[in-house]
Order: C-alpha cells, then structure tokens, then sequence
C-alpha cells in the first residue's frame, strides 16, 4: 500500500511537471514560419525559426510559400503565424484591409532604414561615380551616355532595363520615357531574363565597364558588388499609379521608384498570445551591412537559408545578440 | 549514415568547394581573356548589326521584293515566290515587321555561320572513323544540354545581345549539317569513287567533284533541318538580350497574352516555312538533273 501511495505521488509529480512544461510551451507554442522562395527570405525565416524554438522554447517550424497566396493564408486562417519579410508594395490593399479587421499585425521593419537598403532602382558601380561625381543624378547620367556604350549600337548609350513580362518592365519603359532619355543618346534594352540582367551586370562590374542597369536590394548582387542607386526623381504616388505604372501611359512625368516597405507581419492571434515571441520579432531588424554578408554567403558558398542562418547565428553573435534578452542569448549560442 | 539506406555521396563541404572552385576559376578566366574573346566577336557584331539595318532601312516592298526573288531563284517555283511575299506582307500589315526582320537577320546570320563551320567538320568527320567517334558525343551533349546551363556563363563573358544570342543559337543548330553532310559523304556508292580513281581524280577532286555533290540531297536536308533548329531557339535568345519575335512572345508568356503570343509564333511559323520552303525546292533541283540521268 505504501508503494502503490508512493508511486502515485510520484506519477502525480510527473503529471504535473509534465503540466507545467505544457503551461510554459503554451506561451509560444506552436509557430509556422513563412520561408518565401527566394535567398533574402529564406535566411530570415531561418533565423527566427532557430531563435524562436531555441531561446524560446516555441514549436517552430518554416513553410515555404510566395507573397500573395502567404498573405492570404495568413489573413483568412491565421496561419503561417509569422511573415518575416513581406514585401508590402505589391499588396499593400490587402494587408491594410487585414490589418483594419485585426487579423494581421505589422510587427516592424524586416530591415533596417528601408528607403536607404531596400527596393528597385537604377543602379551604376560605385566605381563609375568615384571617377565622376555627376553621375549621382539623372541629370548627371544624361550628359554622358557615352560612358554607358551600348555596344550594339556604337555612339550611344544603353539601360538596361526590367526583363520582358516584369512588372517592373512598364515602370522602366516609362521612367526611360519620362526622363527623355532617348534624346541624350540611350537606348532601352531588354536583358530578357532575370538571370541575364544579373549576368550582364556582373559582367560589366568584373571588367570595371560602364552600366546603367535595373535591379533592386537587398540581393547578394547588390550586397557583392557595391552598386548606388542613381538619384530619380523624387516619387510621387499619385502620378505613379496614374501613368507610371500604366503601359503605354501617353505623358509620363520624371518619378522616382517607391521606398520598398519590407515588414515583419504576424496574424494577430499569434501577436495577442505570444508576447515574448512578438518582443524578439519587434527588436529584430537587420542591419544592412548583416544582412548583405548573409546574402553574400548564400552566394559564394551557394548554401540554403538553414546553412546561412547558422553561419550567421555563428559568426554575428554581436548582431542578433541585441535582438534578445542575454538569457535567450545564452540558450541560442547553447544550441548552435 | 547506413551505406545501404543513403548512397554514399560525397560529402556537402567537398561539392561546395567544387562547384566554388569551378565558379571562381571561370570568373578569373572571364576577366583574363574577356576583353579578349569580345574583340574576336566584334566583327561578328558589326556584320549582324550591317544586316539588320539593311533589311530595316531598306523600303518594305524591295525587302519583299528580293526575298520573294531569292525564293524563285532557289525552287525556279513562281507559287513560292507568291506565297512569299503574302506572307510577308500580312506580318507587316499585323505590325510585326521590325521584329520579323531582326528574327530574319539572326536566322540567316546564324545559318550561315553553321554551313560555313558545319560543312567542313562534316567533311572532316567522314574522312576518319576516330573523328567521328570523338565528334558524336560532343554534338549529342551540343543537342541535349539546356541552354541556360551553357548561356549565363557565355552572358557573363560577353554581356548581352546578339553575339551570345548567336553563340546559342550556332551551338544548337549546328548538329544537323554536321551529321547530315557526314553522313551524305559515307553514303557515296564505293563505284563512283573507284571510277573516279581510275580516271586519275585527287583528294580533293574526289571531294569537289564527286563526294560533295552527291552528298547534296543529305547536305540540303541537314541545312534545313538546321535552319528549323535555329527558328526554335528564337525565344531562348530574346531570354538572353536578342531583338526579335522572341522577345513578344515571352512577354506573352509571361503575362498571359494569348493573342499576342499567337501572332507573334505564327510570324515565327510563317519564317519557318519560308525557309523551309525555299530550301527544300532548292535542293530538289540539284537533284533533278541526277534523276534524269538515271532513268
């Protein structure tokens, strides 16, 4: 009887050590990460991911996904919890309206000082504007096409622009327009793909040759080769969405492309339950010089978003060791 | 790791370090020699630019008129000449005129450039049994390969445009004539060279006078086929740069545009039988002299 009594205490014990570890998982729980299917997003969703199930105990796990049907599974069933890099612009109508019926909740920047490291532009190598400051500006470029030789038609010069069938290509073809460049000598060309307007960049960077190409951060081409966005004009949304964005539009003014808003979103179920878990993603914003060296990582070494994420929990400790109280801290560099 | 279960593969760090080293190597080699390689293209460039500002400049009905002229001069057929020029004329009045010459003139640069390669490696390669042992497998990887794999690192040597544009399409296209005109001179019946021996005929006699031309039929068969193969790769090459109908038909691709993906791969159809066309009777009239001394 007596060792029946003690082990039923001792049962008791374990059911309710088992009880209390389940109270303390249900402060995070469960949590699906979105992984986006290219290199910048994988790394982030990779990174949480290890955080979150290592300082924090949550069950984490990554699913991978694309922006418009991750932001709509998120706004009607909830699920994944946690965007870690959506890019707003291309559906902004739709997360303001979720946000506006308290499903969604926009946590913070993905990186920091968006208008400065993120988003499209026209970018030349920072080596071009050392030898000739003018070329910081539109107006600058404009006056010497000759130092963008497009070598298919000698005496002009080129942009290369957004490949066929891009949302961007419109943008460009209007820009292009908008600015006048034909008159100062350029001509439009379309690199066709994505993976040749990158290649006709790095080609161009390797050789120390003039470019003017399309292309947006944060990528591992930017982050790589030091390239600067050539200043446009300042933006102005309502002509942007009026002509800019339209094909063919009949009189496009001089813009400029919009700030990228890149945010870290979670669905408002998750931001109410998991008060830690949302205090780590709100200080989590990456600098843009971390953030480039993963990128240029996943390219040299040509590793996925795991082994980029555990090369930089590795070697950045200073980095996202501000991003969680020095118990997490501990935990995580316990893991790695 | 149990060997049986999981193949024994070696190990991540180790293909890294492959794959980086075949990277890195290429990438010293492209800025070695880069410049290089680009001046050796450059008259290349200049003779596709001369030649699609020829057909571009030049007023629309003489354009029709000399193709629908070389199209008679080749079959000696005047239907042919007719259906050339409605053709023709109909891609113009559908507004695809500037597309349809540039793919014109890339199609013609690039086939020529074939026959010119192709026929004497053809030629080489029926001579000796070793070079045709080596030669096949480089033109079956040639045919097979995914042109991406071989075009980004050709884009990052030679930026883009037409001359990577033409590198892709020579690569693909050349096989046909290649094999064709090989094939044409082994099939040459042994009697007609022992004759031509006996008349005394030297290497090259026997090649120019007897060989070739009895290869002809195989030889015409494989620059058509050629010709077909370079009009295939037309939206490959706009993927790279190249100016043409490939490029309207990605875009098509790309945003869904039914129609505009039709008419621009029916001006790519129409070429096609052009070319095809035109060929074809060609070379059934160098035949037909052949035929008649038979009978």
């Amino acid at each position: 009887m007596k060792l029946v009594k003690k082990s039923y205490l001792a049962a008791m014990a374990v059911a309710v050590s088992a009880f209390g570890t389940g109270v303390a998982q249900a402060e995070c729980g469960n949590v699906t990460i979105s992984e986006m299917n290219w290199a910048s997003a994988q790394a982030a969703a990779r990174v949480d991911e290890f955080i979150l199930k290592n300082g924090y105990g949550c069950n984490a796990e990554t699913v991978p996904g694309d922006t418009v049907p991750t932001a709509t599974s998120m706004t009607e069933k909830g699920r994944p919890d946690i965007a870690p890099e959506l890019w707003m612009n291309t559906i902004k109508e739709q997360i303001d309206r979720a946000v506006s019926e308290d499903r969604l909740t926009i946590v913070g920047n993905t990186l920091e000082d968006p208008a400065k490291n993120a988003g499209e532009g026209w970018w030349i190598p920072r080596y071009m504007l050392e030898k000739n400051p003018e070329l910081a500006t539109i107006e600058g470029v404009k006056k010497n096409p000759q130092l963008f030789k497009d070598p298919e038609d000698p005496g002009k010069g080129r942009v290369v622009g957004c490949p066929s069938g891009w949302a961007c290509q419109i943008i460009t073809e209007n820009l292009f327009r908008a600015f006048d460049m034909e008159e100062a000598g350029f001509n439009l060309v379309d690199p066709g793909s994505g993976a040749a307007l990158g290649g006709a960049i790095k080609k161009a960077y390797n050789r120390g040759q003039g470019i003017l190409a399309y292309y947006w951060a944060p990528t591992s081409l930017i982050a790589e080769l030091d390239l600067v966005r050539v200043e446009l004009a300042p933006y102005n949304a309502q002509e942007f969405e009026s002509c800019i964005g339209v094909a063919n539009c009949p009189d496009p003014k001089p813009n400029g492309f919009a700030v990228s808003e890149i945010k870290t979103v979670a669905s408002t179920e998750f931001a109410n339950n998991s008060p830690e878990a949302m205090g780590y993603l709100k200080a989590r914003v990456w600098p843009a010089d971390a953030f480039g060296k993963v990128l240029t990582y996943m390219e040299t070494e040509q590793a996925d978003g795991q082994a980029a994420a555990q090369w930089f929990l590795k070697n950045h400790e200073a980095v996202w060791s501000q991003w969680v109280p020095a118990d997490v801290a501990a935990k995580v560099k316990a893991a790695l | 790791m149990v060997w049986s279960s999981d193949f024994p593969q070696i190990a991540d760090s180790t293909l890294r370090a492959m794959s980086k080293g075949i990277d890195s190597s290429y990438l010293a080699f492209s800025r070695a020699y880069g410049a290089s390689i680009e001046a050796f293209f450059e008259p290349l460039l200049y003779f596709l630019i001369w030649f699609e500002r020829l057909l571009l400049g030049s007023p629309w009905w003489a354009v029709i008129a000399v193709i629908a002229a070389v199209g008679y001069a080749a079959s000696h057929r005047i239907t042919i000449s007719i259906g050339i020029a409605i053709a023709l004329s109909l891609i113009g009045l559908f507004g695809m005129w500037e597309n349809t010459m540039q793919t014109m003139a890339m199609i013609l640069v690039c086939t020529l450039l074939s026959i010119l390669i192709g026929i004497p490696i053809g030629i080489f390669m029926s001579r000796s049994a070793r070079a045709q042992k080596l030669i096949t497998p480089v033109l079956d990887v040639m045919q097979t390969m995914p042109s991406f794999v071989y075009l980004i690192p050709v884009v990052m040597l030679l930026g883009i445009g037409r001359v990577p544009g033409v590198i892709a399409v020579v690569v693909y296209a050349i096989p046909p004539v290649i094999r064709l005109t090989n094939l044409g001179i082994r099939l040459v019946d042994k009697e007609a060279l022992e004759a031509a021996d006996a008349f005394g005929a030297s290497r090259i006699q026997k090649l120019l006078r007897v060989q070739l031309p009895l290869a002809l039929p195989n030889i015409m068969a494989g620059i058509n086929q050629t010709i077909m193969m370079a009009l295939a790769m037309v939206v490959i090459a706009s993927m790279i740069g190249v100016r043409g109908l490939g490029q309207p038909v990605l875009q098509a691709v790309t945003n869904q545009y039914f129609a505009l993906g039709l008419f621009n791969g029916i001006a790519v159809v129409v070429l096609a039988i052009i070319f095809d066309r035109v060929t074809q009777s060609f070379g059934l009239r160098l035949q037909k002299h052949r035929e008649g001394a038979r009978q």
